[in-house]
C-alpha cells in the first residue's frame, strides 16, 4: 500500500517561514557588510544629539555671537526620547530603500515576483525585520555613547514597549509607501532623505522644548513618530501610564496614525506595485 | 585574386574637439534628461528643503524665527542643497549605471573617463544649483537679510560650488567602490547640514568642533561668504585665514574627488565592476 502525503497548511506555512527566512537572512548579510558605514554612522549621531541640546531656543545667544555649550542632563534625556524612535525610523526606512534600490537595478527583485507569497510580504517583510533587528542594535548603541557623556533619567518599564510596537508599525507602513515609490520613480533618494529629516523635526514638537503655535502641533500630529515620542515622553519622563486614551501621546492617536500608516502604506504599495508591473518596469527603466 | 580595400579606421572619425565636445554633451545631457524626468520628485524636495530650515530655525529661535540667525545661515541652506544634491544624486546616478549595466556601456566608449566625468559633473552641477539659487532667491526676498552685495562675494561663492562638486564626485567615487555606500551618504549629508553652518555658524562651535567643521565640504565657504556678507570684504576672510584656507580645502578635496573617480573606474574597468557582481 501507498500512502500519499496530502498537502496541507503546514508546507504553506514552512514555505513562507523560510521565505521570509531568506529575506531576513539576506538583509542582516547586507548589514555585516556594512560594518565600516556603520562604525562611522553612530559616533556622528551620538554628538548630534549632544550638540543640537544646546542649539536649541538659542536663537538670541547665537545672533549676540555667543553660545554656551553646557550638557544638560534633563535637555540631552528628552532629545534622547525623540531622537531614538526618530533615528530608528530614519535608519529602518533608509536601508530598506536604498537595498531595494539596489535590487531594483540589478533586476534580482523580479525574482521575488516569481515566488508565490504576496509580493508585498516577500519585498517588504523580511527586509523590514531585518532592518529593524539592525536598527536596534544600533540605536542601542548611540544609547550608550551619549550616556557615557551626560547622565540621563529614564523611568524604565515594560509600558514602553507600547508605544515602541506602535512605532515599528508606523515605520512598516512607512517603509511600504516608500518602497512602493521606489518601485514606480526608483530615484527618490532627495524626497526620501527631505521627508525623513521633516519627521524628525516634527518629532521634536512632541516635547516640551519649546513653544510651537497650535496649527503647528496639529501638522505635527500627521507626521509618523510624534504620536509615539509623545507617549514615550509620557512613560519614561513624565510619570504618565501609555493607556490615557486622549491627547498627541494618548493611546487613541498612537493607534490611529500606526493603523492608517499601515493601511496607507499595504495600499499604496499594491497600487504602485500594480502600476510598475503594467508599465513593465520592475527591474527595467 | 581580389584585394579588398579595408577603410583605415581612422579616416571617418570624427575631429578630436568635436568627439570630445559630443561626448561632454552626451554625458551631460544624459543627466539633465534624467532631471527633467524626475522633475516633479526635484521640486517637491526643493519645497521640503525649505520646510526644514524654516523648522530648524523656529526650533533655534525657541518659536519664532530669529532673522539675524537667518542671514548667517542661509548661505549655509544653498550651499548644503547643492552639495547634497551633488552627492546623492552622483552616488544613486551611477549605482543606478552600474546595476543597470549601462556605467560599462558608456566605458566602451573611446573617450576617456576623465572627459566623460566632466559631462558628469556638469549635469550634476546644474541639477544642484537649481535648488541652491531658488532656496536662496525665496529666503533672501522673502526675509530680506541685511546682506551686502558686492563682486567679491562670487569669489567664495564659486569656491562653495567647486567644493561642494568635489565632494559630490568624493561620494560617486566611492560608490563604485562600496556598492552599499548610499545609506551613509545621508549620514554625511546630514554632517554638512549640521556642522557646515545651516543650523548656527560655526564661529560658535566649541574649538575642537569648530576646527572639525572646517574639515567638512562648503563650511568654510559658507564662512568666507558669510564675511563677505556682512560687508567685510575678501581682505578681512584672507587676514583671519579661512580664505587661504578654503582655497586649500577646494584644491584638496577636489582633487582628492578627481583622483578617487579615476582610480575606482580605472580599478572596475579592470576587475570587472563596472557592472553588478
Amino acid at each position: 500500500m501507498t500512502t500519499l502525503a496530502m498537502p496541507g497548511t503546514w508546507p504553506a506555512a514552512a514555505r513562507f517561514l523560510t521565505a521570509l527566512g531568506n529575506e531576513i537572512g539576506k538583509g542582516l548579510l547586507f548589514a555585516w557588510s556594512e560594518k565600516l558605514q556603520i562604525a562611522m554612522e553612530l559616533p556622528f549621531f551620538a554628538v548630534f544629539i549632544l550638540l543640537l541640546g544646546p542649539v536649541l531656543g538659542a536663537g538670541r545667544q547665537i545672533a549676540a555671537g555667543h553660545l554656551s555649550w553646557t550638557l544638560n542632563s534633563h535637555r540631552i534625556s528628552l532629545l534622547m526620547v525623540a531622537f531614538i524612535p526618530a533615528m530608528f525610523f530614519y535608519f529602518q526606512a533608509v536601508k530598506l530603500f536604498w537595498r531595494l534600490l539596489g535590487e531594483i537595478q540589478a533586476g534580482t527583485i523580479e525574482q521575488v515576483y516569481l515566488s508565490p507569497l504576496p509580493s508585498w510580504l516577500v519585498a517588504a517583510a523580511g527586509r523590514l525585520v531585518a532592518a529593524i533587528i539592525e536598527t536596534l542594535i544600533l540605536m542601542g548603541i548611540v544609547y550608550g555613547i551619549v550616556r557615557a557623556f551626560v547622565t540621563l533619567h529614564f523611568h524604565w518599564t515594560f509600558a514602553a514597549l507600547v508605544p515602541m510596537a506602535f512605532l515599528i508599525i508606523t515605520g512598516v507602513g512607512y517603509s511600504l509607501i516608500i518602497g512602493g515609490m521606489t518601485l514606480l520613480w526608483k530615484r527618490i533618494q532627495l524626497l526620501q532623505e527631505t521627508m525623513l529629516f521633516l519627521v524628525m523635526i516634527f518629532a521634536v514638537t512632541a516635547l516640551p522644548l519649546i513653544t510651537v503655535p497650535g496649527w503647528f502641533t496639529g501638522i505635527s500630529r500627521v507626521f509618523p513618530v510624534t504620536a509615539d515620542v509623545a507617549s514615550l515622553y509620557g512613560v519614561m519622563l513624565g510619570h504618565r501610564g501609555v493607556t490615557g486614551p486622549w491627547g498627541t501621546g494618548g493611546l487613541v492617536w498612537v493607534a490611529v496614525t500606526a493603523a492608517a500608516y499601515l493601511a496607507a502604506g499595504l495600499a499604496a504599495f499594491r497600487v504602485l506595485e500594480r502600476i510598475t508591473k503594467a508599465r513593465g518596469t520592475l527591474a527595467n527603466y | 585574386m581580389t584585394a579588398i580595400a579595408i577603410p583605415r579606421t581612422g579616416a571617418a572619425e570624427p575631429a578630436p574637439r568635436w568627439f570630445a565636445l559630443r561626448a561632454f554633451g552626451n554625458e551631460a545631457g544624459k543627466g539633465l534628461r534624467l532631471m527633467w524626468r524626475h522633475r516633479a520628485i526635484t521640486i517637491t524636495s526643493i519645497v521640503m528643503n525649505g520646510l526644514m530650515y524654516l523648522m530648524i530655525q523656529f526650533f533655534i529661535g525657541g518659536g519664532h524665527l530669529v532673522l539675524p540667525v537667518m542671514a548667517l545661515t542661509l548661505p549655509a541652506l544653498s550651499a548644503y542643497a547643492l552639495a547634497s544634491t551633488a552627492a546623492l544624486q552622483g552616488s544613486g546616478g551611477i549605482a543606478e549605471e552600474v546595476n543597470g549595466g549601462t556605467l560599462e556601456q558608456a566605458h566602451l566608449s573611446p573617450a576617456p573617463p576623465s572627459l566623460l566625468v566632466v559631462g558628469r559633473l556638469a549635469a550634476l552641477a546644474v541639477e544642484g544649483l537649481i535648488p541652491a539659487a531658488v532656496l536662496a532667491l525665496a529666503f533672501g526676498l522673502g526675509y530680506g537679510p541685511h546682506w551686502v552685495i558686492r563682486p567679491d562675494a562670487l569669489v567664495p561663492l564659486l569656491l562653495t560650488v567647486l567644493d561642494a562638486l568635489g565632494y559630490g564626485l568624493l561620494m560617486t567615487a566611492l560608490t563604485l567602490r562600496v556598492a552599499s555606500v548610499g545609506a551613509v551618504v545621508h549620514v554625511f549629508n546630514m554632517a554638512v547640514m549640521f556642522f557646515g553652518g545651516m543650523l548656527i555658524p560655526i564661529t560658535l562651535f566649541p574649538h575642537g568642533i569648530e576646527i572639525f567643521a572646517r574639515f567638512l565640504p562648503t563650511a568654510l565657504g559658507t564662512e568666507v561668504l558669510n564675511t563677505t556678507l556682512a560687508g567685510h570684504g575678501l581682505g578681512a576672510a584672507w587676514s583671519d585665514g579661512t580664505l587661504p584656507w578654503l582655497l586649500v580645502h577646494v584644491v584638496v578635496l577636489a582633487g582628492l574627488g578627481w583622483a578617487a573617480y579615476l582610480y575606482t573606474v580605472r580599478r572596475a574597468r579592470r576587475e570587472g565592476g563596472l557592472s553588478p557582481r
